[in-house]
């Protein structure tokens, strides 16, 4: 066979300065990651020791708050967006109007990749301390700045992601399936209940995960909008790492990284054989 | 049951897909709805599965009209053309929908099921979900979900087009064995006219949204009433002729026409089996092609005035009228339908 | 997080949903949307003292450092790209060719960049050079660890957006990938005679265009967008610099903001277009 041939000839090599590349620029960080995280920084000028010192200390106060906070707006965001993202996706898609379909799925696309200090920015010209809605209405300061004011921003980008993850697996719900279920009886809610969300579920569920990670990691919003006044994880490992923070936290800010990768893995581990499970029958 | 189309009308926008269709379907008889592509066949058939409602008209089961009773309270069994199962429920889950949605007890539900599964020849693929079933195993669990309920009407819509052709004609006998068995009044939408013509009880033969002819099979294919139905269902030669009185020359025959004729000038439309073909060395018609079929072969003629004729003669003669030979022409006596003509403005054909 | 993109969508199936509820989600996420962007647009063309004015735009581009952190990132941009297609396409090809193996190790590594979050990724990166350092001060590698920290051209961090594009880059290619024949067009060519390089730059690269191109605005748009690791890395790119200029200037930092919304949206155009220019 000519391409067993070639395999032979050729076999991983193409793929080394690939391998190297990832094993320099990912792989030597995320080993210092996890050697300083179980790093117990000695007397100045003593090396330090191996423990589980500054991981422990992550997980108590004042970082676990800021942990559980972080998980908590970013499961918020997730399950929200991910309804109304579903809900927004389904209405956009049944309609008639093609250029509302097109348009909506651009603007999603763009809205989608849209955060950061910008997204900030633009919330609070409008629901800020002086943002055009708040003095209008008059509805007083502090509006934005809190758990919920976070989360309102975060849909901003979330809701149109949802869009994005879930509009393919809502044109491909075929005409047939409804009708074959109509004509054997069954409601419109009897028919999504057992067919409509059980086949949605791999696409739905890969949207909650995918937009739990976008807000669990989203960083340059929160620190223009909130400061510390909603405590993110996110916001306390760049504290560390500008130096604002007491000298000898620094590992803690590893420890912390390394509860990042954890939860996000935790996510995925749960996410993953769900998704398995539920797509099974989409192959 | 019968089902009854009364002057049924739909548009989209433009498109006119059902132009006032007039049909009535017999108690436990099959009918096949046949005719070309986008001519109203699938419409027609979901205004009675209610996934459609007609402009005007009604359609009345067993004289009711239930033309806006909606679709999960019709009572109607629909196949679909393909991929209609559904795909997170495993074949018996997919049988015993109806029945989950009507809250029957599981062991009912199962037992139903299987019942079906059998009848439809898969008693072993209770467990299998869509993706493990071929195309053709999946039509069987989509008839077998159609029937779950005891529908009052079985509906297809070309249920076996996206199977390959063996697949296609054992599962066509299959699903008449059953239409039989079961006495269910059926309708059959397809566009292919063998399927039509070897399972139905009658044959509606449809042209932009209007019955052209009704009719058994035998009927359609040898006395079609309009030359659209004679060109669609089977193949037809189109012979120039000769019309005087009420017979028409052709081939050098008279034949007696079928019908009145348009004009003197003529089409003589004549089916490849009744053209005859007999060598002759001084023949003035020569076979151009030849393609065998098993039991026939069909030919492809020059006649002397080099138009083009289609035979179709027996298997076994397909050696000796060879690709080549000298062959001489003739028809079998019988009535012709003629049309205006189309083919050119020669002479009557002479062979 | 750019990169992502919408899906070119066809007509769709309504499945159930009564008019009114659709209408009603439609005007809530109509104003949800809309109502922040056309308040942000009004407020950098208008105010009180001024009146209309397009100041807060021109401002932009004569605010110090606007061309020179913007050709930063335009030229880390470059250089990531070249790398990202460097890197995977022979990666990838070998795949195809029979090094099966190779996938599970391509997909992982594709995906991790995903899972990982940006600020630990920095984290890590950060910890590694200052042990580096350290570690290497009496070496002559130290001076590589150095050079790589430069202000001007900071390779370190052309080498996380290798990292961070390698996701979106593998699928864009995977897809393009699937849709040739590789195993077949390399042993035609070979069979012809063709070198590797030439097979490489002639055959399959041509067949490849599309894929190339939304690699390329992928990664492009990534790093135009990325604003964590540049900044906590002290570097000035363009996203960086966005928010260190906006500073007290109300006007300018959403006039700004606008900017990267009118940016992200004028590279998905770019994207679409390329990728839907479909092969002759
Ligand atoms: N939902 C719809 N919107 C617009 N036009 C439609 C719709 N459904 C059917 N039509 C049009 O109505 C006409 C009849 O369609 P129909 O599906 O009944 O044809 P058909 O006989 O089943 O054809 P085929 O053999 O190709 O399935 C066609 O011209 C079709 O384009
Ligand atoms: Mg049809």
């Amino acid at each position: 066979m000519t391409s067993a041939r070639f395999t032979r000839v050729k076999g991983w090599a193409p793929a080394s300065p690939l391998l190297l590349v990832v094993a320099v620029a990912f792989g030597i960080p995320a080993v210092m990651l996890a050697l300083g995280a179980f790093t117990v920084p000695g007397a100045p000028g003593e090396p330090g020791t191996y423990g589980l010192d500054n991981v422990a200390a992550s997980l108590r106060e004042p970082y676990l708050t800021k942990l559980l906070t972080s998980i908590e707006l970013s499961a918020v965001v997730a399950v929200a967006g991910a309804l109304t993202g579903t809900l927004l996706a389904h209405a956009v898609l049944t309609s008639r109007s093609a250029a509302l379909r097109e348009s909506v799925l651009s603007a999603s696309g763009v809205l989608a990749n849209f955060g950061g200090v910008p997204l900030a920015f633009i919330w609070i010209a409008t629901l800020g301390n002086s943002g055009l809605v708040t003095t209008s209405f008059g509805l007083g300061p502090g509006l934005l700045y809190n758990f919920w004011g976070l989360a309102l921003v975060y849909l901003y980008f979330s809701i149109p992601l949802m869009v994005l993850v879930i509009a393919p697996a809502l044109e491909g719900l075929r005409p047939q399936w409804r009708e074959a279920a109509q004509g054997s009886g069954a409601s419109v809610w009897q028919f999504w209940r057992h067919v409509g969300l059980p086949v949605l579920t791999p696409a739905l569920l890969g949207g909650v995960v995918l937009l739990f990670g976008g807000s669990f990691a989203a960083y340059a919003t929160a620190a223009a909008m909130v400061g510390a006044s909603v405590p993110l994880v996110t916001m306390q490992i760049a504290d560390a790492l500008t130096g604002n923070v007491l000298v000898g936290f620094e590992n803690v800010a590893l420890a912390l990284s390394l509860d990042m990768i954890v939860v996000a893995m935790l996510v995925m581990a749960v996410y993953l054989p769900l998704q398995r499970r539920s797509s099974r029958w989409l192959r | 049951m019968t089902v009854e189309f009364r002057a049924l009308r739909r548009t989209y926008g433009a498109t006119t897909a059902l132009d006032g269709l007039d049909l009535t379907v017999a108690q436990g008889e099959l009918i096949a709805l046949l005719g070309p592509s986008g001519c109203g066949k699938t419409t027609a058939l979901r205004c009675v599965a209610g996934f459609e409602t007609p402009d005007s008209g009604a359609v009345l089961i067993d004289g009711k009209d239930v033309t806006r009773v909606p679709a999960n309270r019709r009572d109607a069994g629909m196949v679909f053309q393909s991929y209609s199962l559904f795909p997170n429920l495993n074949a018996r889950d997919n049988v015993a929908f109806g029945l989950r949605v009507r809250r029957r007890p599981t062991a009912e539900r199962h037992a139903r099921a299987a019942e079906l599964l059998a009848l439809v020849g898969l008693p072993d693929h209770g467990d299998r979900f869509p993706h493990q079933l071929s195309g053709g195993q999946q039509q069987r669990v989509a008839l077998a979900r159609a029937l779950a309920l005891q529908p009052r009407v079985l509906l297809l819509d070309e249920p076996l087009s996206a199977l390959d052709a063996k697949v296609r004609v054992t599962l066509r006998e299959e699903i008449r064995r059953l239409q039989l068995e079961l006495g269910i009044t059926t309708v059959f939408v397809t566009h292919d006219q063998e399927e039509a013509l070897s399972v139905a009880d009658r044959v509606a033969v449809l042209r932009a949204g209007r019955l052209e002819q009704v009719g058994a099979p035998a009927e359609i294919y040898d006395r079609p009433a309009t030359p659209f139905v004679a060109e669609f269902v089977g193949t037809m030669n189109h012979v120039p002729g000769r019309v005087t009185g009420d017979r028409v020359e052709v081939f050098g025959r008279s034949l007696p026409v079928d019908g009145t004729a348009p004009g003197e000038l003529v089409d003589v439309l004549i089916r490849p089996e009744a053209v005859l073909v007999t060598p002759a060395e001084d023949g003035g018609a020569l076979i151009l092609a030849s393609s065998f079929r098993g039991s026939t072969a069909r030919l492809r003629v020059q006649l002397a005035d080099q138009s083009e004729v289609l035979a179709d003669v027996p298997g076994h003669d397909a050696v000796r009228l060879a690709p080549g030979l000298r062959v001489e022409v003739g028809v079998v006596e019988r009535p012709v339908l003629v049309t205006a003509r189309t083919s050119g403005d020669q002479e009557p054909a002479v062979a | 997080m750019v990169a992502v993109t919408p899906q070119s969508s066809a007509r769709a199936v309504a499945v159930g949903g009564s008019g009114w509820g659709r209408r009603a989600v439609l005007v809530v996420a109509a104003a949800y949307f809309l109502v922040p962007l056309v308040i942000a647009i009004s407020f950098t063309v208008y105010n009180e003292v001024q009146g209309f004015s397009l100041g807060a735009y021109g401002r932009i581009v004569t605010s110090p450092g606007f061309a020179t952190s913007f050709l930063t990132s335009l030229a880390l941009a470059a250089v990531t790209i070249v790398l990202v297609l460097v890197l995977l396409l022979p990666a990838m090809i070998a795949v195809r060719l029979g090094a099966p193996g190779l996938r599970p190790v391509l997909e992982t590594i594709t995906t991790l960049p995903l899972i990982v979050p940006p600020i630990t990724y920095v984290v890590g990166i950060s910890s590694a050079l200052r042990e580096g350092a350290d570690a290497l001060a009496a070496t002559p590698f130290w001076a590589t660890i150095i050079a790589i920290q430069d202000d001007r051209f900071p390779v370190v961090l052309v080498l996380a957006y290798v990292i961070l594009a390698l996701p979106f880059a593998y699928r864009s290619l995977d897809a393009g990938l699937r849709a040739i024949d590789v195993v077949t067009l390399v042993e035609a060519a070979r069979n012809l005679g063709a070198s590797w390089p030439h097979l490489l730059l002639r055959v399959i690269m041509p067949n490849l265009r599309s894929a190339l191109a939304g690699a390329a605005f992928l990664t492009l748009a990534l790093v135009l967008g990325e604003y964590t690791i540049a900044a906590l890395l002290g570097y000035q790119t363009f996203p960086v610099w966005i928010v260190t200029i906006s500073g007290n200037d109300g006007q300018l930092s959403v006039a700004l903001s606008i900017l990267s919304l009118v940016l992200i949206w004028l590279l998905l155009i770019t994207l679409s277009r390329a990728s839907g220019r479909k092969k002759p």
